[in-house]
């Protein structure tokens, strides 16, 4: 199915080969981080934007300390810090009380401490150049008509888009509305299916209102546009990506407080720690309490949280996906509930062959032979699996040149069988050479659309054929017909179809009971029966299965070992439900579920205090998108589910839910990791900074001098030095996002504490350390 | 006393208060969600009779703005009866003849020294305070602080309880903790202490002729009946001057281990109760990091030989450790030694349990504080797994973020600001001899740390009755009271109006990995904010 319609639209395709290493790893996250790495990864374009001057404007004028001081206080603090220490750099006479080192040390620290802010801004910028450089490339997918224009009584072709309220543009039938509006002149029949569910057309003229996006079913009429151009989902998406207009979701916003908190926490002991240290006639030095107190303050998570939150919006862009808020991403990773159709999420929404099972008295090759028949003509993918079923079980059956050259019977609602229909001709009892040869041309015209080794095969078995029962019976029938025929029945028919419109052609003698037993059968391990009949006799069933889609059972698997229940939603009668919900992997059915049932469901789940994340196409998923917590409509659904959900699937692949839950999941646990880092580099910072402060006059502070840097001015630049630098080496990580393994919270809370917990703790000592000593070997 | 005697003697008294601290937890998480008492037709019938005179319509719930009200009218109420009494004692009877009334500012400061169950004094109790003010006020007022934070720990837990039962009512809750909860056991230990030796008595002194064959006069008092409910309330503020180093309050080794049971029990008995209505996992885990904690402190303390000067004989190097330790970490405040007399080491790991204050933390507060530790270790490391913290199976709010946030910000802010004040203003100079130094630091640092922390042991005493020293720290034992209670009571509020979920949370707040990850944050954010301080004050010792 995705196939298919990414054949229909070969700028999708382009982009999925050019962005994507193949859509199959896509649903394996470590794999397709891996492949994203190799094509489009964040270093990539890392580098490529270091060059875009755009990115380095941006990241210099977000140094403007008002922006700062709304968007960023932790590093609003750090740039106040910055302008203390230069004026001290420039003016070393200030103060000889609190200024003790001599003024290279200051001109030093200061850059490093504007260094520090510029990296954070430049973090920022470049997430939000990344983000842009994604919505631009988004635009051309994003489903624009082009619309007839009447300027100076002229049509001119222009695209949606550019129309403003007040012009006039001229719709055919066929065509698609451009956008609301009136209707001028002409009487026209206008589809709104898609947008109300109603089926029949509804009548407009003059003075009439028409909605954007309904077809014109007949005639032609002008319309005169009242809507503002109109809100496209990207522009929507735009405000999302610049930091500072985009709205910040609950949790960013707790962490900002508690970041603000940490601040003030260490800015208050800064502070009173420069009057005590004072009073206890310690020389302190401004610049070395600034240190400390950028050293302390979380300046790491402070600086990448707008570049961790924009990045969101540039991921999901890279699976085609447009948010149309920053809050259902979030939502996404606390989703703990996912409500999926069973068609096209969790199976491909077609059925295939897969055993023959023929009644008393038959053989599975003649059920088999008898079905290839009566799907001959049958061009569904149902009925090309049945044929294909039997070519690899070499069920050929005899005639073939007969059954190809046999009317087909059309699938029907009414009847619901299709097949064969044998008409009567002389001709068919005795075949000579040439008329076998014409027959094998036909063939090869009706089977057009498979492969030519197909027909060679088909060939090759025609002659290996078995002599059969149906083989038998299709002679039989033979004579019979022309015996029939002069009875006047010149019809002989091979069919299959739903039970019961089988068994209304077929004898009276058949045995039901055995029929509906093996149906009854096949339906408890949730496949579908069809029943194959041979004239009026019914020889057997063709067992057909629901194609579960690639991968399906992994990603659920991984889906639920983060724990998050998934409910599959279908049409389908219990059992079959049950049992397509085992082998996917799905934790709880809702069988013979109608439309109205999804609201119903996403409502209840909510009431117990679930996050839902469902995704819809029809307008009558609308209101279900609307009060799911996460709803991804597809593109190719309807308007009015587009508008409902927060998250536009432009590719219309279901599964894709899954990808925003990881995603969700992956920025929440970026940001807690890093925030943890942060916090825990604080404790080797101390113990590099404190002695340094204070080991002149208090010798006794020796033993906190775990770390034996160089001097006191080393020990303060290597602080600063390292806290500077980890910013944009995090840089990466948090465009990209932490590695995010599917496994229980607990493990993954373990892991993540060992890594970024423990991790954070030991680094610091080793990289400043290390640091130190390139310090001293330059300055002696 | 040799290495093993130690052991046991720490084995026996932590083990039986933990022990009691079992039938104490579940009889409190009765009272927390009102479950039938012993006596309870009795007792129903004397509180109602109550609740009807006073006017008090118990079956009313209060949101979290009612109870921070009534609670602030309650204890506004009782803090203004003290006032008046100590500042017009000697008018009034039981007053020994020459006593003197206490000044505005140091009426002022006891007032909000023993409402905010502080309990620092800047005055020698047998010296400056008559009997009617030993017994009703400060015996009174050291019933009603501790049962108004005992009551706010009541609400905040049933902000966490699964069925909604809101926060419940403050007159109902102040009214059965005092009756059937402090007053019981504080009249049982009463007597428990009199027979081990401590007098009660109403006459105000005692003369008899020493050896030297001079006559001498002994100061004595209810001393039984306030000891008990000094050590059961985390009040700390002692009859004598010197506190549970005077052999009336604290007569031997025996009343010496009973003291620190009784400061230790309710502290030790909340997270048990807690863990029969919230789940035993929780609360148990809550209950051995907040052990952890006391043991690291204890630790710390051990670390370095105290004594053998200013301590007392009686109890030695151990038992003056022991004791203290208990009674700061409980932020009980007493002390059976002179601090001073305590060594670097030890005088750093009181100092951590002031700054923590929750490992145990006086009664009722101090298990709320470690419950928004737990709350801020979820939100931090929280993320980590991938959902939004939830605490309780509820999402943790910026809201509540942000109170916290004020909560841990607050206490370094009202102890560091007031400490740069007093040497900025040369008060520190005023009151101690030449210059400045590690130590005189550390008894600033202590003096308001020990004010903001609500705990009452100090360095100083009576001579820090200067106004300045009085006013400030008056100032600072109000805003380091009902600032977090108020902030607890609140985060309690928001968390009643949450959704309680049937689901299962990201992170359970149980288990051997989550212990020490709480143990680890809340020494960590300690550490962070007072590390510096730690280092130029005691350490520099």
């Amino acid at each position: 199915m995705i196939k298919d319609f990414f054949k229909n639209n070969p700028v999708k395709r382009i982009l999925m080969t050019s962005e994507r290493n193949g859509s199959k790893n896509d649903n394996d996250t470590n794999k397709s981080n891996e492949s994203m790495t190799s094509t489009t990864s964040p270093s990539m374009l890392t580098y490529s934007m270091l060059t875009n001057r755009r990115v380095l404007i941006d990241s210099i004028t977000k140094l403007n300390p008002w922006y700062l001081a709304k968007q960023n206080p932790v590093m609003f603090t750090v740039e106040a810090g910055f302008f203390v220490v230069l004026a001290i750099a420039i003016f070393p006479n200030i103060s000889t009380e609190f200024v003790s080192q001599n003024q290279i040390f200051y001109i030093e620290a200061a850059i490093i401490l504007i260094l520090t802010v510029w990296f954070a801004t430049f973090s920022e910028a470049l997430s939000e150049g990344q983000a842009r450089a994604r919505v631009d490339s988004l635009r051309s997918l994003e489903k624009e008509v082009s619309a007839r224009k009447i300027v100076h009584g002229k049509e001119v072709t222009v695209t949606s888009t550019s129309l403003k309220p007040g012009d006039e543009v001229i719709v055919y039938s066929g065509e698609i509305i451009p956008r609301d509006g009136l209707v001028n002149e002409g009487k026209a029949f206008v589809d709104e299916s898609m947008m109300t569910g109603e089926s029949n057309p509804v009548f407009k003229e003059k003075g009439d209102h028409v909605i954007g996006g309904t077809k014109v079913a007949s005639d032609k009429m002008v319309i005169e546009i009242t809507a503002e151009a109109g809100r496209s989902f990207l522009d929507q998406m735009i405000s999302l990506t610049q930091n500072a207009t985009r709205p910040k979701t609950q949790n960013e916003i707790a962490l900002t407080i508690l970041l603000a908190g940490l601040s003030m926490i260490f800015i208050t002991v800064i502070g009173t720690l420069l009057f005590l240290a004072y009073s206890l006639s310690y020389a302190v030095d401004i610049a070395t309490l600034i240190a400390l107190l950028v050293a302390l303050m979380p300046t790491t998570i402070g600086g990448l949280l707008p570049a961790i939150g924009v990045s969101g919006i540039t991921r999901l862009g890279r699976d085609n996906i447009i948010a149309k808020s920053g809050k259902g991403i979030e939502a996404a990773g606390d989703c703990d509930v996912l409500i999926l159709d069973k068609t096209g999420t969790i199976t491909e929404g077609s059925r295939s062959a897969i055993a023959f099972v023929p009644m008393q008295g038959y053989t599975e090759e003649d059920v088999g032979q008898a079905a290839f028949a009566a799907s001959i003509h049958d061009t569904t993918h149902e009925g090309k699996s049945i044929v294909d079923l039997s070519e690899q079980k070499k069920f050929i059956p005899p005639l073939l040149e007969k059954i190809l050259a046999a009317r087909s019977i059309e699938f029907s609602a009414e009847t619901r069988v299709s097949g064969i229909e044998f008409v009567a001709s002389k001709k068919v009892a005795a075949l000579n050479k040439e008329e076998e040869e014409e027959f094998r041309e036909i063939a090869r015209t009706v089977v057009n659309g498979k492969a030519t080794d197909t027909i060679d095969r088909l060939e090759e078995d025609i002659d290996r054929a078995s002599r059969s029962k149906v083989h038998d019976m299709l002679l039989d029938l033979e004579k019979t017909k022309e015996s029939d025929e002069k009875e006047g029945k010149d019809q002989i028919r091979i069919l299959k179809g739903a039970i019961d419109g089988v068994l209304k052609s077929a004898h009276p003698g058949v045995n039901v009971a055995e029929l509906k037993w093996k149906a009854q059968e096949i339906g408890e391990n949730g496949e579908t029966p069809l029943a194959v009949s041979v004239g009026n006799k019914i020889i057997g069933l063709v067992v057909l299965k629901d194609n579960l889609k690639e991968n399906i059972r992994e990603n659920l698997n991984e889906v639920r070992s983060t724990g998050i229940t998934t409910v599959m939603i279908t049409g389908d009668n219990q059992l079959t439900a049950q049992v397509i919900a085992k082998e996917a992997g799905v934790d709880e059915i809702m069988a013979e579920a109608k439309p109205a049932d999804k609201l119903k469901r996403v409502v209840e789940e909510q009431e117990k205090g679930h996050i839902i994340g469902m995704m819809g196409d029809g307008t009558n998923d609308a209101p279900a998108l609307a009060k799911a917590d996460v709803g991804l409509a597809m593109n190719s659904g309807t308007a009015a589910a587009k508008e409902a959900a927060n998250m536009i699937d432009l590719d219309s692949d279901p599964s894709n839910i899954l990808k925003v839950v990881k995603l969700g999941k992956q920025l929440l646990i970026t940001r807690g990791a890093i925030t943890t880092f942060s916090i825990a580099n604080d404790v080797a910072k101390y113990f590099a900074i404190l002695p340094a402060m204070f080991i002149v006059e208090n010798p006794k502070l020796e033993a906190l001098n775990i770390m034996q840097l160089h001097s006191p001015e080393t020990a303060v630049l290597s602080t600063l030095i390292f806290n500077a630098i980890v910013i944009p080496a995090l840089i990466p990580l948090s465009l990209r996002g932490v590695k995010f393994k599917p496994e229980s919270p607990e493990k993954m809370f373990y892991r993540n504490m060992m890594i970024y917990g423990l991790g954070g703790l030991a680094l610091p000592f080793v990289a400043i350390k290390a640091i130190d000593m390139v310090l001293t070997v330059f300055m002696g | 006393m040799t290495y093993v005697d130690t052991i046991i003697q720490t084995a026996v008294v932590l083990g039986g208060t933990l022990i009691l601290a079992v039938p104490f937890g579940l009889y409190m998480a009765r009272m927390i969600s009102y479950e039938i008492r012993p006596l309870e037709r009795t007792l129903a019938i004397v509180e109602n009779k109550f609740y009807k005179l006073v006017g008090i319509d118990s079956n009313r719930q209060m949101t979290w703005k009612e109870y921070l009200f009534a609670l602030l009218l309650v204890d506004g109420i009782v803090a203004a009866i003290f006032f008046i009494i100590v500042s017009t004692q000697n008018m009034l009877p039981l007053a020994t003849p020459g006593l003197e009334n206490f000044s505005i500012d140091l009426a002022f400061m006891q007032a909000s020294s023993f409402i905010t169950n502080t309990d620092l004094q800047h005055y020698i109790g047998d010296q400056q305070l008559s009997n009617l003010s030993q017994m009703v006020a400060i015996i009174f007022i050291m019933f009603v602080a501790p049962a108004s934070a005992i009551a706010v720990s009541f609400a905040f837990i049933r902000a966490f309880i699964r069925k909604n039962f809101g926060l419940g009512n403050f007159y109902v809750d102040f009214t059965r903790i005092i009756i059937t909860l402090l007053l019981p056991v504080a009249f049982i230990s009463s007597l428990l202490l009199m027979v081990l030796g401590a007098p009660q008595t109403l006459e105000s002194s005692l003369t008899v002729n020493t050896l030297e064959g001079n006559e001498q006069v002994i100061t004595t008092g209810p001393v039984a009946s306030l000891e008990s409910i000094k050590d059961l309330g985390s009040n700390g503020g002692g009859f004598f001057g010197s506190n549970s180093a005077h052999p009336y309050e604290n007569p031997n080794g025996l009343s010496n281990a009973y003291e620190i049971f009784l400061m230790l029990i309710i502290p030790l008995s909340l997270p048990i109760a807690y863990a029969k209505l919230v789940g035993k996992g929780r609360g148990v885990s809550l209950l051995i990091a907040i052990l952890i904690g006391f043991g690291i402190a204890f630790a710390i303390a051990l670390s370095q030989v105290s004594g053998p000067d200013l301590l007392e004989t009686r109890f030695g190097s151990f038992g003056s450790i022991f004791f203290n330790i208990a009674s700061i970490e409980s932020n009980t405040g007493s002390a059976n030694s002179a601090l001073a007399g305590m060594s670097p080491n030890a005088v750093i790991a009181l100092f951590l349990g002031m700054f923590v204050q929750a490992i145990p933390g006086a009664v009722g507060t101090g298990m709320m504080t470690m419950i928004i530790y737990v709350i801020l270790t979820l939100f931090i490391v929280g993320l980590m797994v991938g959902k939004t913290p939830e605490f309780m199976s509820m999402k943790i709010s910026p809201r509540d973020i942000k109170l916290s946030a004020i909560i841990f910000l607050v206490h370094p802010a009202i102890i560091l600001i007031p400490t740069v004040l007093a040497f900025v203003t040369e008060n520190v100079q005023a009151i101690t001899e030449g210059e400045i130094t590690p130590f005189t630091y550390t008894e600033v640092l202590y003096e308001f740390t020990s004010a903001a922390a609500n705990n009452g042991s100090d360095y100083f005493g009576a001579s820090a009755d200067t106004p300045f020293w009085n006013w400030s720290t008056g100032i600072v034992m109000l805003l380091g009271r009902f600032v977090p209670l108020g902030l607890m009571l609140a985060i309690a509020g928001s968390f009643t109006l949450k959704d309680r979920k049937e689901v299962i949370e990201p992170i359970k707040t149980q288990g051997p990995l989550f212990i020490s990850v709480l143990v680890v944050i809340t020494f960590l954010l300690t550490a962070l904010t007072f590390f510096p301080f730690i280092v130029i004050g005691p350490f520099s010792m």
